[in-house]
């Protein structure tokens, strides 16, 4: 199909250019930026590691290489390893010391220009360099799965590699979901609520005054008080783009948390893992109130370890909001252990089975309630007090329960005696070595970059408004639209629709 | 266009009669049910592609009546209209016709969203109308009411798929049989009519209501989902009664810009058009709206109406202590009403009189009372419901005539339909207009056009054709229809549009006339050629503007007025200068006659293109993407819920329901993500290379697909 008329109108206008022989305009040497934009994005795994791999594909890759690597003249020869200083494009400053390799399309694995910069791991160094290469003109985070995507289009990918992707996307949108999640529960997060919803009031006014204003009766202030707006989110973004403060720290490795009924044990599980009394821990049902954290090391990965308080109804307001955050932290979690207390089980394993069931699915968050599959990978089940039991029926209850499909991995341990642990370490250990082999999950590096680089999106498009404000308010309403835009893919996109709301709602429109 | 001279009406109802004499045991490619703004546009559009075509209206001298307000045109609407107009329809040269009262909307906001606005002179646009179709060749019209629409049982091989044979009318023995029918009966689908605390059936005053039998099948036989929606008008105002004095004067441009491309100039000529009046609501009006509350079982009801043409009830119950605005607009050149826009109302007839007289220019307002009744009641069947309609009517019409009323009808829920308009489920059935939920003249014109051409388009063995959100305003409309759906009465605005900057009025011609005569086959020739040397032009006079490459010095010695910045490019060419605000291409073209003055006709047009140039440019690689993406199909035939792909539960069943027909739509679902997506494509890939099944239509489609489907990629 061809694209629009109109657009023809254009290639033409070039096309006689060109033949005329004027020298080149603008529109021409801008022409490879609009058809692609390039992305970069960590591609090496979170976690302690010696050597961080951060990759890019697109047009830009080229411009990134020269200037970061020191490489006015000539890029590198495809393919080779060069070891070089890694700098700032802007500033100058060096960022690490590194290699850099080269790989021109279309032998590349995306089929694009890409280049791989490998970094020493340390979280200061990765984000400055993915800070620096957002700072290049053209390049912009990776979407989740935009690698694969790219390749795929490319006809890289094979067959078998195409249908995992899918799934790999799943993967990488739910991690980077979850991460979402974890920012915007704090103080960040509100911050870019409140800016995301003063926008669309903004965006929403003036759109009124162009769709009604003729019409009805929208009053003239209208487009005044979006002015003032603007001006103060700029005014903010500004500032909060230059602050080189962070407002929170973020949490940094794989997000586990403990979680389950009341005296099952989860406190106890807690000290147990990181071998000191970092929890209270009584007989008492409901002693955990508050998110007890700590940070471990598990087999070389970093993770944060929270205990939660037991899930039951409470008429006590502070036990209330104890499991309210309990379950948010679940929401936010990379990896849930949900603690049964194995005396409450039934010996026969099918009505066992039930049980864990039924209890699984109050400790889910509600959006996540199964529809036929159970999310076994971000589940492990955790059977204490397993010391209560007697032998025979134990190993029973172990031997069954492991035949129970759609069941997320059992471990029978007991915090007491500590049997079982070793088991349990083994197979948390394979979980967060699976997690933690997603460049995304746990890494706030990435997410603070990404969230960057629309931010300053967001503000270069404000200015769009305040240029066209007095000429056009098509294109000045375009600047706003494009602003939302961007700060949308941090706190979600917002649809025609939703405008639509804020205008009925805010004015009386009745043409 | 505007020099053809029009024939009488009565010729023209006796030739359509003599026609109808013996037309009803004819065949037709293409039967279109319903004479409103749709199905003049369906049927129109039909002939033109080649189908012989035959519209049934229950009252021939209504086709083409305006039945609500007297205008066309505005912000969104206009350019709906401009589309219409690029892509051969009859409503802008309707406009251009009927007006008598033009003005450009929004015209210090943008030329992206200017709105082209006409009051209309209610017969003269009617008789355009059934002039125009009297003309098309090919296209029969025919008085009477449909009684059933003639459907295959399901097709056991394709199960749920039925496939429309024709229409019966009432009083017919024999069916008339047709490859497709087009349905745009407007608020007639089970439509009530409201006043103060009475009821009775009907989808517009003054009409019979349509058979029951339409709806029984829609609904019963071919299992169609439908909601209720609402709608109403208000009075009309006798103008010597109102005391114009009080009200402030609006007056129309002093240069009438035409709708059509074809059309350089309006019939009514600028000096004669006649002006609106503007007046306020007052607090009396509020006091009576709740005093009479309780006499209003309309506004009482939660069926939705549109939030954006309320009733004056529902404007001060929600937005109390304001003054809202009430636009007096005139009903023709010769006519002796005003049209009251904002007081659309259901209260009692003498209650709406004592409402308008709260406004102090019509304190003495008089609601028009018609001097005789219309014929249509005595042939109306007597069941209970009719009985009391005939007595509620001669109600209103001994005392008021014609005062304000609500309609309340179903709608089919419009995600059942293709992106063609026809009925997933039902090959040959198209719905336009009110009846997939929307309101307004142009949008119903909109779809009527465009159901018209695929009708014919499937009648005639042709493949069906679909238009881009990122082409036209018209495909922001039926994209949004069949993939969203409607939770209220459906209303174009620009802000629906993502691409509103590049689908503007002023280029419409260029985005759909060619298009319109190369693929779809629905534009003359005569007009193609003119959009043809309109496209040659422009690219020539871009191409003479963009060789003016000069420095600084140069321009600021040839154009000493502009304001030239030194830094930003050092050769700045002549369309970087036209895009500076104070710049106009008439200024240019007097510093560069040689070059630039055989272009002179398209001044507005390339200065608008200079400006908007730096943002189309940033919008084609977005455009580019949805359009790679529209153009992957999904076989409307797949069986979601057991579709061998990883897909959860709930994807299942919102493409279950949903059913879209590209992977574009799906990818704009509200719960598909982007995984969901990716399976899908996969899924699409590979089976549709494997299977090609014997099917009349889906084999054309498939073998125009396959260059298309090589070059598709993912979403971002």
């Amino acid at each position: 199909m061809q694209p629009s008329v109109y657009h023809g109108v254009w290639r033409a206008a070039v096309h006689t250019l060109r033949t005329r022989g004027t020298p080149p305009c603008r529109l021409l040497s801008t022409a490879p930026l609009a058809d692609a934009e390039t992305i970069f994005a960590l591609s090496s795994g979170h976690g302690r590691c010696g050597v961080a791999v951060v990759r890019t594909s697109g047009p830009a890759s080229a411009t990134a290489l020269k200037h970061m690597a020191g490489l006015t003249r000539n890029l590198p020869p495809p393919r080779t390893a060069l070891l070089r200083s890694i700098t700032h494009p802007q500033s100058k400053e060096v960022l690490d010391r590194g290699l850099v390799l080269w790989f021109p399309a279309p032998h590349s694995f995306t089929g694009e220009d890409c280049v791989e910069f490998h970094i020493h791991g340390g979280p200061a160094v990765i984000t400055a360099v993915l800070q620096a290469l957002g700072s290049v003109a053209g390049m912009r985070p990776a979407d989740a799965g935009e690698f694969t995507r790219r390749a795929f289009q490319a006809g890289k990918l094979g067959l078998t590699e195409v249908e995992g992707l899918g799934d790999l996307i799943h993967a990488e949108t739910e991690a980077q979901r979850r991460q979402a999640l974890r920012q915007m529960s704090g103080e960040l997060g509100r911050l870019y609520q409140d800016w995301s919803h003063r926008l669309k009031r903004c965006l929403a006014h003036v759109e009124a005054f162009i769709d009604f204003s003729e019409d009805e009766l929208i009053e003239d202030g209208v487009l005044n008080q979006v002015d003032s707006s603007v001006c103060d989110l700029q005014a903010e973004m500004e500032r909060h783009l230059k602050d080189e403060r962070r407002g929170e720290r973020l949490r940094s490795g794989v997000q586990v948390v403990i979680a389950g009924a009341t005296n099952a044990g989860k406190s106890s599980l807690l000290n147990t893992l990181c071998q000191r009394p970092a929890a209270i821990v009584s007989p008492i049902a409901g002693t955990t109130r508050d998110v007890v954290e700590t940070a471990l090391d598990i087999g070389g990965f970093p993770i944060l370890l929270s205990d939660t308080a037991g899930l039951r109804d409470s008429p006590d307001l502070v036990e209330r909001e104890g499991v309210r955050r309990a379950r948010e932290r679940v929401e936010q979690a990379d990896l849930t252990l949900v603690v049964v207390d194995c005396a409450q089980l039934s010996s026969a394993a099918q009505q066992a089975a039930a049980f864990i069931r039924g209890h699984l699915t109050s400790v889910l968050p509600t959006q996540e309630q199964p529809e036929t599959v159970f999310p076994t990978d971000r589940f492990l089940l955790v059977l204490n007090k397993s010391d209560l039991l007697p032998e025979e029926q134990k190993q029973k209850l172990d031997r069954e329960l492991r035949c129970v499909s759609g069941l997320p991995p059992v471990c029978l341990i007991s915090c007491h005696t500590n049997e079982g642990l070793q088991d349990f370490l083994t197979v948390l250990h394979s979980s967060v070595k699976t997690l933690c082999g997603d460049p995304l999950s746990g890494a706030p590096t990435l997410t603070q970059a990404r969230h960057r680089a629309h931010l300053q999106q967001c503000f270069a498009a404000l200015a769009q408004y305040q240029r066209y404000r007095d000429m056009d308010m098509a294109l000045a309403a375009e600047g706003v639209r494009l602003a939302l835009t961007s700060l949308g893919r941090i706190t979600g996109r917002v649809g025609a629709e939703e405008i639509l709301d804020i205008i009925f709602k805010d004015f009386c429109i009745g043409k | 266009m505007l020099t053809k001279k029009l024939p009488p009406l009565q010729s023209f109802l006796v030739q359509v009669s003599r026609r109808a004499s013996h037309v009803a045991r004819q065949q037709y490619d293409v039967i279109v049910v319903g004479g409103g703004h749709a199905g003049t546009e369906a049927a129109a559009a039909a002939a033109r592609v080649g189908a012989q075509t035959l519209l049934v209206s229950q009252k021939i001298h209504t086709i083409g009546a305006l039945s609500c307000n007297p205008s066309l045109g505005g912000v969104g609407k206009g350019q709906l209209v401009k589309e219409i107009d690029a892509l051969d329809g009859v409503c802008g040269r309707a406009g251009d016709w009927a007006g008598i009262h033009f003005s450009i909307l929004n015209r210090s906001k943008g030329p992206a969203v200017w709105g082209p606005r006409a009051q209309l002179d209610r017969q003269r646009y009617r008789e355009f109308i059934q002039s125009e179709l009297l003309s098309t060749p090919r296209l029969t019209v025919l008085e009477g009411s449909v009684e059933e629409l003639l459907v295959t049982e399901p097709n056991p091989e394709e199960p749920g798929q039925h496939r429309v044979t024709g229409i019966r009318l009432a009083n017919e023995s024999h069916p008339i049989s047709a490859s497709s029918v087009i349905l745009t009966t407007g608020t007639f689908l089970s439509g009530s009519l409201f006043m103060g605390q009475t009821t009775s059936p009907g989808g517009r005053i003054g009409d019979a209501p349509s058979s029951a039998g339409l709806s029984h099948t829609l609904r019963e036989r071919l299992g169609l989902r439908t909601g209720r929606l609402r709608t109403g008008t208000p009075p009309r105002i006798v103008k010597d009664s109102v005391d114009l004095s009080l009200a402030q004067l609006h007056p129309p441009d002093s240069h009438s810009t035409p709708f059509s491309f074809l059309n350089t100039h309006t019939r009514c000529k600028p000096e004669e058009q006649l002006p609106c009046y503007l007046t306020y609501t007052t607090p009396g009006v509020e006091r009576v709206v709740k005093e009479s509350l309780h006499l209003n079982c309309h506004i009482q009801q939660d069926t939705k109406g549109p939030r954006y043409c309320p009733s004056i009830e529902s404007r001060v119950l929600r937005f109390p202590g304001r003054s809202h605005r009430v636009w007096l607009e005139p009903e023709g050149m010769t006519s002796d009403l005003l049209y009251p826009q904002g007081l659309s109302m259901t209260m009692p007839p003498d209650v709406q009189l004592r409402l308008i007289r709260e406004i102090p220019a019509m304190h003495r307002a008089e609601i028009h009372t018609p001097g005789t009744l219309p014929d249509i009641y005595v042939c109306l069947q007597l069941t209970d419901l009719t009985v009391k309609f005939y007595l509620n009517a001669s109600y209103f019409l001994g005392r008021w005539w014609f005062p304000g009323y609500g309609v309340q009808y179903d709608f089919v829920c419009p995600t059942q339909l293709s992106p063609a308009l026809q009925v997933k489920s039902t090959q040959g059935l198209f719905l336009a207009g009110q009846i997939n939920g929307t309101t307004g003249y142009e949008e119903a014109a909109a779809q009527g056009l465009w159901a018209g051409v695929n009708a014919a388009r499937w009648a005639l063995s042709m493949p069906a054709v679909a238009l881009s959100r990122t082409e036209s305003y018209i495909g922001v409309l039926i994209d949004d229809l069949v993939s969203r759906g409607v939770t209220e009465p459906y209303r174009m605005f620009t802000s629906r549009a993502e691409f509103r900057t590049t689908l503007r009025p002023d280029n419409a011609d260029l985005r759909l006339t060619l298009k319109g005569f190369e693929e779809v086959g629905c534009v003359s020739s005569f007009r193609y050629q003119k959009a043809v040397r309109v496209r040659d032009s422009l690219q020539d006079a871009l191409a003479a503007l963009q060789s003016l490459a000069l420095s600084p010095s140069i321009w600021r010695k040839k154009m000493p007025d502009i304001p030239m910045s030194e830094t930003k490019n050092n050769v700045p060419t002549g369309m970087d200068i036209l895009q500076y605000n104070d710049v106009s291409f008439e200024t240019m073209a007097s510093a560069f006659p040689e070059c630039l003055s055989p272009y002179m006709e398209f001044s507005q047009r390339l200065k608008i293109e200079a400006v908007y140039r730096p943002h189309s440019e940033q919008q084609r690689k977005e455009i580019e993407r949805i359009q790679r993406e529209e153009n992957m199909s999904l076989p409307q035939d797949i069986d979601y819920l057991s579709l061998p792909v990883s897909l959860s539960q709930e994807v299942r069943e919102i493409l279950d329901r949903v059913r879209p027909s590209t992977l574009g739509a799906a990818t704009r679902l509200q719960g598909i993500t982007p995984a969901a997506v990716v399976h899908l494509l996969n899924y699409v890939r590979h089976t549709g290379q494997k299977e090609r099944r014997p099917h009349r239509y889906r084999t054309d489609q498939r073998e125009d697909e396959e260059p298309r489907a090589r070059n598709t990629s993912l979403p971002r």
